[in-house]
């Protein structure tokens, strides 16, 4: 009886491996830093290639050819799973195969198994949230820096006693037997692209941003307004590259911006009342099918600027003089615009290069790198060592999914 | 059968529902399908499910469980009872937080929606049967249909997953374009480098039987047990049986013969870039037409891709390979000037460096257009657009590569029509879910990996293949499949032959089997073929029963019986006095959105009453109709969005077909084929939900009940003409 997997990452990738490994009989530890699952997804509104929901992956066997949004994916009932959320890994040790690995598990005001999300506690007291409809565990989470009068009466008004508010932070060592690198990607914050000002204008934002404004399931229902002042944005200018493919942040290409700020640049064109956009590019790669994307957007009237930005002025309405040269026409040209929209890098996350280190791992422009490049197994990191999903690299979901699939399969065949 | 009465189990939420309990218990206890009543505040918790299963040991094992959303209990619920060895197929669920208490302010009107759908739901259980695990061997032997880097990659993984396979490949070496690649980058290495641990692996593995020179013609049966009928060698055709199939017949690249633009066909020079790729790994590198040596070089990207004339979208490969080829070319002739001619250079993540590399050892980039190709004595010229610097340039070219198309394999289509796998636009194989399930296909028991569902660089056609063997041992559990029959049962005797199911199947479950015996009957009568359905390959959406036109084939967990039953109960008194809005739902898109409206505690209309079914599919115009018989004064489907029917990828439009004909009768017969309609949605956007039932309940409104509440004008509103 081999010791359980460890996944470092409840995202897509994350979740696929875990629940694909749960329904084949293997127990596993799923290690997630953040309180719900999900990862970047939760904030994505509409995914590519499908134009729907982001919240979804596949589901477990228990009926059949079924996927699950995340709110239905039961993860706390699975018994081969077992969720540490709000943890981090701190240490690793061992032999591949034979890991120890020392887990700080966050403490656990609320406990999943026991809640209902029956909102009592969110009515009395204002340190309890539910991050979203679909969060996974489906339970309130709690912020002791909110804590008021209303929490301890919520803890002890709980219907199912669910709320311990005297939660402490743990430790816990476990045996593992393979790990698996699931730690997605950050959306690079471009403060020091000097010439971009991010940082330094409300209405100055990076694509992820975008997105949660026009989540129906966000602040402003859905609507496109300006950081600034709440109200409705028309003019929209989006640059890509921003950070990628420069010597001076990452020389690499992100490879699905392309298709994410088009799929944005659709529906604010398609979807939302008199949205205007424009597109400053270098090369626009929406590679395979995701041409379309590219298609749409020159049909709806996207207007698209083979160039560079070259000077951004703010002005007191809060609008933004934007100047851009236009290598196409040879000229410069002037935009007038309310919401600059920066296709920023996908970065690897903090801890990355340390995991990296620990495990004595390739590094692939700082993401996790293949262990023997001409084996073609990009999911191989390591000896009992996997990762998939953007921990990889940028990659698209489906990408991730099929990654963490041929993770579990290979861990299966390892096993037979 | 007789009708059992269940046992209905309420639940407060800790107390924390407004919904009159005493009120509900009082009148639940009163229906007459209802054997006992309880009350309880924590159903999901320890004390709760003692409770289940206490209640189900009790009374027959029917149980209505009226809680929150079944998604989030039912598996909690399911897995307590199977460890404590009880069947928990006798349950069913009603939603009265999420679809009821959450979002009805009124308490009366929350109430009565409740207790309508409780007691619906009573009559769904009253005719509910027992279903339990079944046990089915079949043979652990999968065929790989391809043997480039996909094919050699997938019988690898299945064989080291326990299965014996047989790898079919059409010509008589294995390795697929990779065997002539140079250089596969980032690795440094050839094709033949890369191929060659597989090839050996291939080689000592017993269990991987190579059929070489060998065609698949058609094949039969189904998962678990199709027949794959194949010609080896040209000789006579054999027969294979297996139980699932890999398809990785790879790509074919497109020669633009008709490009005038290029003279491809015509010039020997010009060449696509597998040619230049055969050219470089075999050595010999020289103008094709007179054996000079090479030293301009120009490389037009796009041919044929992101073009209206032939393929529309991009086939992503093609800029990494041009670089990787120009850099070859360097390597071998350090004095060659290449320039490559391109629109977009798409090259993803670190391949970014490696267009860096090239610019920097002195590969020209031109943004632009070829214009036109011709030749002059013994040379080629080619006039080229540059888009940057707005003029034309002529040059000389002794090789003119032109980046051609990714093409689907020869045969793809052919194959389909036996197969029962589905064709996208592009003539590649169509995934069964784009986002999730890339590698399924439409036929259950049929896997598509590597560059025949769309181009894929070497390692990511790797991936592919491994994840494609997991889900075919999934699919096969090693050969000892062991399931709830939960689907699709058929009765033979009853079908009439029409065959609407098997055409229909999303995922082409059910077969006609040829009636040997029927040339016993007479002429007349007899039905030559008729369908059969194995239930542990089924996956349960409906459509097959939703279109039978003789009721021969039913969902073993929803009869038609059964939604007849819940329909009527469930519009009990509907109508007369109020006009009542049913929703048939399905269990995926359209369950998350309206839990979704209800954790989000949207307002809509408690005129409504919701009715699960698994897929849309499962609804036919019988059930529609039977809607508006039981009094409900408008009835809508909501159902996942089109091209995401998350079942199978049609039961939506298979519902929609439906609706649209239960709207053309309902303006036959004069009632206005308005009150039917169809809303698609997912969770994402919420509002579709209630914009949709907010807009049904209006027509209700507007229309008025329907003459089946005749004689009841002055009530609410006169009946409509």
């Amino acid at each position: 009886m081999s010791n359980p997997v460890l996944i470092i990452g409840a995202g897509v990738a994350g979740l696929t491996a875990a629940v694909e490994l749960a329904d084949s009989g293997i127990k596993t530890i799923l290690i997630e830093r953040q309180e719900t699952v999900g990862g970047n997804a939760l904030d994505l509104y509409k995914a590519f290639p499908t134009d729907d929901c982001f919240y979804c992956f596949e589901g477990n066997r228990w009926r059949p050819g079924i996927r699950k949004c995340f709110y239905r994916s039961a993860l706390t009932d699975q018994p081969n799973i077992t969720l540490r959320m709000n943890s981090e890994v701190d240490e690793i040790s061992g032999t591949p195969g034979k890991f120890t690995v020392k887990l700080n598990v966050g403490p656990e005001y609320v406990n999943p198994k026991k809640c209902t999300m029956c909102g009592l506690c969110i009515e009395k007291s204002k340190a309890f949230r539910l991050i979203s409809p679909q969060c996974q565990p489906q339970a309130v989470v709690y912020n002791p820096e909110r804590e008021d009068d209303g929490a301890r009466q919520a803890e002890e008004d709980c219907p199912t006693k669910a709320i311990n508010l005297d939660a402490q932070p743990t430790e816990e060592t476990v045996q593992i037997s393979d790990i698996i690198i699931a730690t997605g990607y950050h959306e690079m914050q471009p403060v020091n692209v000097d010439e971009y000002s991010y940082g330094k204008h409300p209405n100055i934002i990076t694509q992820l941003e975008l997105a949660k404004i026009i989540d129906p399931n966000g602040e402003s229902s859905g609507a496109l307004v300006k950081p600034s002042d709440g109200k409705p944005a028309k003019q929209v200018m989006m640059v890509q590259c921003v950070g990628s493919r420069d010597e001076n942040y990452y020389p690499f290409c992100s490879k699905i911006c392309c298709i994410f700020a088009l799929k944005h640049a659709n529906i604010l064109t398609q979807e939302r009342e008199d949205v205007r956009v424009s597109v400053v590019y270098m090369d626009i790669r929406t590679y395979d099918r995701y041409e379309r994307y590219y298609r749409d957007a020159r049909n709806s009237g996207v207007e698209f600027i083979r160039g560079r930005v070259s000077l951004i002025q703010s002005n007191e309405d809060d609008t933004l003089d934007i100047t851009v040269y236009d290598s196409l026409l040879n000229k410069y040209l002037k935009f007038k615009v309310d919401l600059f929209v920066l296709s920023s890098a996908l970065e690897p996350p903090d801890g990355t290069n340390k995991l990296i280190e620990t495990l004595g791992l390739r590094s692939a422009s700082g993401f996790v790198g293949i262990a023997d490049p001409a084996s073609e197994n990009e999911v191989v990191v390591g000896d009992h060592v996997y990762a998939c999903g953007t921990a990889l690299g940028p990659a698209e979901v489906p990408e991730s999914v099929t990654q963490a699939r041929a993770v579990v399969s290979k861990i299966l065949q390892s096993r037979k | 059968m007789d009708d059992s009465k269940s046992v209905v189990l309420i639940c407060t939420c800790g107390k924390q529902l407004q919904l009159g309990f005493d009120f509900l218990e009082t009148q639940v206890r009163k229906m007459n399908l209802t054997a006992s009543v309880t009350v309880h505040d924590t159903v999901c918790q320890e004390e709760g499910l003692e409770k289940i299963a206490e209640l189900l040991k009790e009374g027959d094992e029917h149980l209505v469980i009226a809680a929150c959303s079944s998604q989030k209990i039912q598996p909690r619920i399911d897995h307590y009872l199977d460890s404590k060895g009880i069947n928990s197929s006798q349950i069913q669920y009603v939603n009265i937080r999420e679809h009821s208490a959450w979002v009805h302010k009124d308490l009366d009107e929350a109430n009565k929606k409740s207790l309508d759908m409780i007691r619906g739901t009573l009559a769904r259980s009253a005719k509910s049967t027992k279903r339990s695990l079944e046990q089915k061997e079949i043979t652990p032997h999968v065929t790989v249909i391809g043997g480039g880097i996909a094919g050699i990659e997938s019988a690898l993984s299945l064989s080291n997953l326990g299965y014996r396979v047989s790898l079919i490949e059409l010509t008589d070496e294995l390795g697929g374009h990779v065997r002539s690649l140079p250089i596969v980058a980032p690795t440094g290495k050839s094709g033949k480098e890369i191929l060659s641990g597989r090839l050996d692996a291939l080689q000592n593995d017993n269990s991987i039987t190579i059929l070489t020179n060998t065609k698949v013609r058609y094949v039969t049966g189904e998962m678990g047990n199709f027949n794959v009928h194949y010609l080896s060698d040209g000789k006579e055709e054999k027969t294979m049986n297996t139980s699932a199939i890999v398809l990785a017949t790879g790509f074919k690249e497109f020669k633009p013969t008709s490009m005038e633009e290029y003279r491809y066909g015509k010039n020997p020079d010009v060449i696509t870039q597998f040619e230049l790729s055969c050219m470089l790994s075999s050595g010999d590198l020289v103008r094709p037409s007179n054996g000079r040596p090479i030293k301009d070089v120009v490389m037009v990207q796009c041919v044929g891709s992101r073009d209206e004339d032939y393929k529309k979208d991009c086939s992503k490969l093609c800029c990494t390979f041009a670089i990787d080829n120009s850099l070859e070319i360097l390597e071998k002739i350090p004095e060659a000037n290449v320039r490559i001619v391109y629109m977009d250079i798409r090259v993803p993540f670190e391949n970014e460096m490696i267009y860096k590399e090239s610019r920097e050892k002195g590969i020209d980039y031109i943004r632009g257009r070829v214009s036109m190709t011709w030749e002059k004595d013994d040379t080629t010229y080619v006039r080229v657009y540059d888009s940057l610097l707005d003029k034309y340039l002529e040059t000389p070219v002794d090789l003119l590569v032109l980046s051609s198309a990714v093409l689907p394999p020869d045969g793809t289509f052919e194959l389909s029509e036996t197969l029962g796998y589905a064709i996208e636009d592009d003539g590649h194989v169509k995934e069964l879910y784009g986002k999730l399930r890339r590698n399924e296909t439409r036929r259950r028991g049929v896997v598509a990996v590597g560059g025949v569902t769309r181009p894929q660089f070497v390692f990511e056609a790797v991936t592919d293949a491994q994840a494609g063997a997991l889900i075919i041992h999934n699919e096969l559990q090693g050969g000892k499949i062991k399931l709830i029959s939960r689907g699709a049962v058929l009765e033979v005797d009853d079908c009439v032959g029409c065959s609407l199911c098997a055409q229909q199947c999303p995922r082409g479950v059910p077969l006609m089997i040829e009636q040997t015996e029927a040339e016993e009957t007479d002429e007349e009568q007899k039905i030559l073929f008729k369908a059969a359905i194995d239930t542990l390959n089924c996956h349960s959406c409906g459509v097959c029963q939703s279109l039978c036109p003789s009721g021969a084939t039913q969902l073993n967990f929803l009869s038609n019986e059964q939604l007849w039953s819940e329909i009527d109960a469930t519009l009990e008194g509907a109508g007369s006095e109020y006009p009542i809005t049913l929703c048939f739902y399905c269990e995926e898109c359209s369950v998350s959105t309206i839990d979704i409206v209800g954790t989000r505690r949207m307002e809509y209309p408690a005129s409504t009453r919701l009715i699960p079914v698994p897929c849309a599919g499962r609804v036919s115009i019988i059930d529609l109709l039977k809607a508006f018989e039981s009094g409900a004064s408008t009835v809508m489907i909501a159902a996942c969005e089109k091209d995401r029917c998350h079942i199978g990828g049609t039961g939506n439009e298979i519902a929609q077909v439906q609706v649209d004909v239960a709207q053309d009768i309902l303006n036959a017969i004069g009632w206005i084929g308005e009150r039917v309609d169809m809303f698609r949605m997912f969770s994402a956007e919420p509002e579709r939900f209630t914009n949709a039932i907010n807009e049904m309940v209006e027509r209700a409104k507007k229309l008025g009940p329907t003459p089946v509440h005749e004689g009841t004008a002055g009530k609410w509103m006169e009946v409509t003409e």
